[in-house]
């Protein structure tokens, strides 16, 4: 049976208009600054805080009792889809994986930024099944160190990955089928584990894995960032542990220099930086979350088409649980003599809705690139303003993934419980009603943080597009705000289809 | 002969409506776990498909079928245009879903009864099944496949190939390191003794 889940009132959808209108007009009206606000705050002055983040930069030990406990979970899942019940609700492989982690990590990116990367369990086991070390530098010899070749040094193959998860998730749905996430799961710690043993570093988190690079990404727009404490003692420093590592801590996985690092995309916070600081110069602090995204982030064209790819397969996950989506699916596989699971019909849609917002985008930079008054090149243009699809993904992200965990997660403990789902039958239509009636928070509440969260990202992606735009003319002419209208329709139209989906009713998942 | 690329689109486009088109009106349905409306009624498995003119809705009972122990299949098809229900008889036939295995055998030749076709089962062994159902309707065969798990499942096989795996990338990896440190050490010291 399947049930669904109400929409965003359309009060509320008239609110989220309406400030957006007076948010465009304020952007349209407004001389821009100079520069986004800078302010930051070390999280070790905060009470509490504080304390939790020294204990983490000061011993690898607490980390790696997290990372045992992750590892832990990681392997049950494994087990649950395994050997226990295929019953998706019941079994800890689908619950804990899809509506617990999946769903709530994209929330978590915006107060941890790339936290995850730290404990993630096919990194870790990975690591230790190659480097034979719990946290320690490993020996040169226990890898084949190779250079990734030049041609794969770039997130197209995170970007297919991505693309390859989605299609695994929605079409072929791997997030009901316990023993297809256990395979998945297994997967993972293969490639995980050829790439650690193979290439140097960790080339699988910064080029392949779609779930870093997901979370890499919209750690731009996270309130915390790992930096250098005083600018200037990175300056002076000609050692560089950060870097090349100690003898004890490993060097940075993914080769950057804290004292020059401005994005916090390939950051994996996995604490070696912290821990290899001979002057005790790098750590956690708050920010604003659209400094990055806004001006520090180098626009690169892989990176772009990252961006807009999670653009556009975030709005795809959205449209795959409306009724009409199965309509027309239907409906296109009739016609093209498609059965079965329609894999085919629901690959052609993905990948229509995939290139609309890259399609959309790009006959919009190339208006722009007409009404500037000096020439600019199509591809300098089309990476340096496709950061204005970030926040509209992460937000939608996060808007749409609150209703599958505040709505979907009751029943959790049981499932903690009784993780392989021994003796337990399916959901009954009572149960499905019960969990159906009574989200974790209020319904109201819900409704108010999606339509801030669309709200804030419309907001954010206005400031990108403004900013670098300005840029782009680095003050060679006056400005002139209709330069920014392509950007904004393309920032209207893209929140205004998001909204809309967030209006309509939404298939229950399990 | 050299194609342009609009007609090499053309082709791919036209390679895949063949595919697509060949591979139509049969099927491998994705089974999913549901409680009947009545708690009485034991859970069942079930899976909607469509394939060609028809909507077909395939249960099995129960859901977890063991060995030696009676169960039933139940079928329901109709026409996705006007909604009748198909009127005519289908095959039931069942194989072992194992790689080495073909054999095919029919579970029987079902008629209607009240718009289900009703098939019994009862199996020895324990071990991952395909039910298939066959009919025929405006000249045109349909397959539906149905995957069936009668017991507890074997999971021994994907453990045994990731560890495979990574034992034979980890084993490769350190004889190849071996192999590099003895041609160094062999280097430095052809390299001392011309000095």
């Amino acid at each position: 049976m399947t049930m669904t889940h109400p929409g965003l009132p359309e009060l509320w959808l008239w609110f989220a208009l309406v400030v957006m209108a007076l948010a465009v007009l304020w952007v349209l009206v407004r001389s821009p600054g100079k520069s986004a606000t800078q302010g930051f705050v070390n999280v070790e002055r905060i009470p509490l805080l504080g304390q939790l983040a020294k204990l983490f930069s000061a011993s690898p030990w607490p980390l790696l009792i997290l990372k045992f406990i992750s590892v832990a979970l990681f392997l049950t899942v494994i087990a649950a889809g395994l050997f226990g019940t295929p019953i998706p609700e019941r079994n800890l492989a689908t619950t804990l994986t899809w509506t617990v982690w999946w769903a709530g990590l994209i929330i978590t990116v915006f107060f941890l930024g790339s936290a995850w990367c730290a404990v993630c369990p096919w990194d870790t086991i990975a690591s230790w099944l190659v480097k034979h070390r719990l946290w320690r530098r490993a020996d040169a010899s226990s890898s084949l160190g190779l250079k990734v070749p030049k041609a794969w040094r770039n997130v197209w193959p995170a970007l297919a990955m991505f693309v390859g998860l989605t299609w695994l998730e929605l079409g072929v749905g791997v997030t009901t089928n316990p023993y297809a996430t256990a395979l998945l799961s297994l997967v993972m710690i293969v490639m995980a584990t050829i790439y650690m043993a193979v290439f140097e570093g960790k080339a699988f988190c910064k080029h392949v894995c779609p779930v870093g690079r997901t979370v890499g990404f919209y750690a731009q727009l996270s309130m915390v960032e790992l930096r250098p404490r005083q600018q200037q003692t990175c300056t002076d420093c000609t050692t560089m542990e950060c870097y090349h590592g100690t003898e004890e801590i490993e060097p940075c996985p993914t080769h950057l220099v804290m004292g020059t690092l401005t994005q916090s995309t390939y950051c994996t916070s996995c604490s070696a930086c912290t821990m290899s600081c001979p002057h005790d110069n790098v750590g956690w602090r708050l920010r604003s979350p659209a400094v990055e995204a806004i001006q520090h982030a180098r626009p690169h064209w892989d990176e772009a088409w990252f961006m807009l790819g999670l653009l556009g397969l975030t709005t795809f996950h959205g449209i795959t649980m409306m009724g009409f989506w199965e309509q027309g699916l239907s409906r296109f596989g009739q016609m093209i003599g498609d059965s079965g699971q329609l894999i085919w019909s629901f690959s052609v849609g993905m990948v229509l809705v995939f290139f609309a917002p890259v399609l959309l985008y790009s006959l919009l930079i190339k208006l722009t690139q007409w009404l500037m008054p000096i020439e600019v090149d199509f591809k300098q243009l089309f990476s340096k303003l496709a950061f204005i699809s970030l926040p509209l993904a992460f937000v939608y992200h996060i808007a749409h993934n609150l209703n599958h965990l505040i709505r979907e997660s009751r029943g959790f403990t049981d499932v903690l419980l009784n993780p392989l789902g021994r003796d337990a039958l399916p959901l009954s239509s009572n149960e499905l009603h019960m969990r159906h009636m009574n989200p974790l928070i209020s319904e109201q509440l819900l409704y108010g943080l999606q339509a801030g969260l669309m709200i804030f990202g419309f907001w954010l992606a206005l400031q990108i597009l403004q900013k670098r735009s300005m840029e782009t003319l680095s003050g060679q002419m006056s400005w002139r705000s209709h330069y920014l209208l392509p950007g904004i329709v393309f920032i209207i139209s893209v929140t205004g289809f998001n909204l809309w989906l967030l209006v309509q009713p939404m298939i229950m998942r399990m | 002969m050299r194609l342009t690329k609009t007609k090499t689109v053309w082709v791919i486009l036209l390679l895949w409506f063949g595919i697509v088109a060949a591979q139509a009106h049969h099927v491998l349905g994705r089974p999913s776990y549901s409680l009947g409306e009545d708690s009485n009624t034991p859970p069942s498995l079930q899976v909607e498909t469509q394939i060609g003119d028809f909507y077909v809705t395939y249960m099995a009972f129960p859901a977890f079928p063991k060995p030696n122990e009676q169960g039933r299949v139940n079928l329901y098809a109709s026409r996705i245009d006007n909604g009748l229900p198909f009127d005519g008889k289908v095959t039931f036939k069942v194989r072992d879903d194992s790689w080495f295995a073909n054999e095919v055998e029919t579970l029987g030749v079902q008629d209607i009864d009240e718009v289900v076709y009703r098939q019994g089962f009862i199996f020895k062994d324990e071990g991952d099944y395909i039910i298939t159902a066959e009919f025929e309707s405006g000249g045109e065969p349909y397959t539906i496949d149905f995957p069936l798990r009668i017991g507890e499942p074997l999971a021994v096989g994907p453990i045994g190939i990731t560890v495979a795996i990574l034992v034979f990338v980890l084993l490769a990896v350190n004889i190849l390191q071996r192999k590099r440190r003895f041609g160094l050490k062999a280097k430095r010291a052809r390299e001392e003794n011309n000095s």
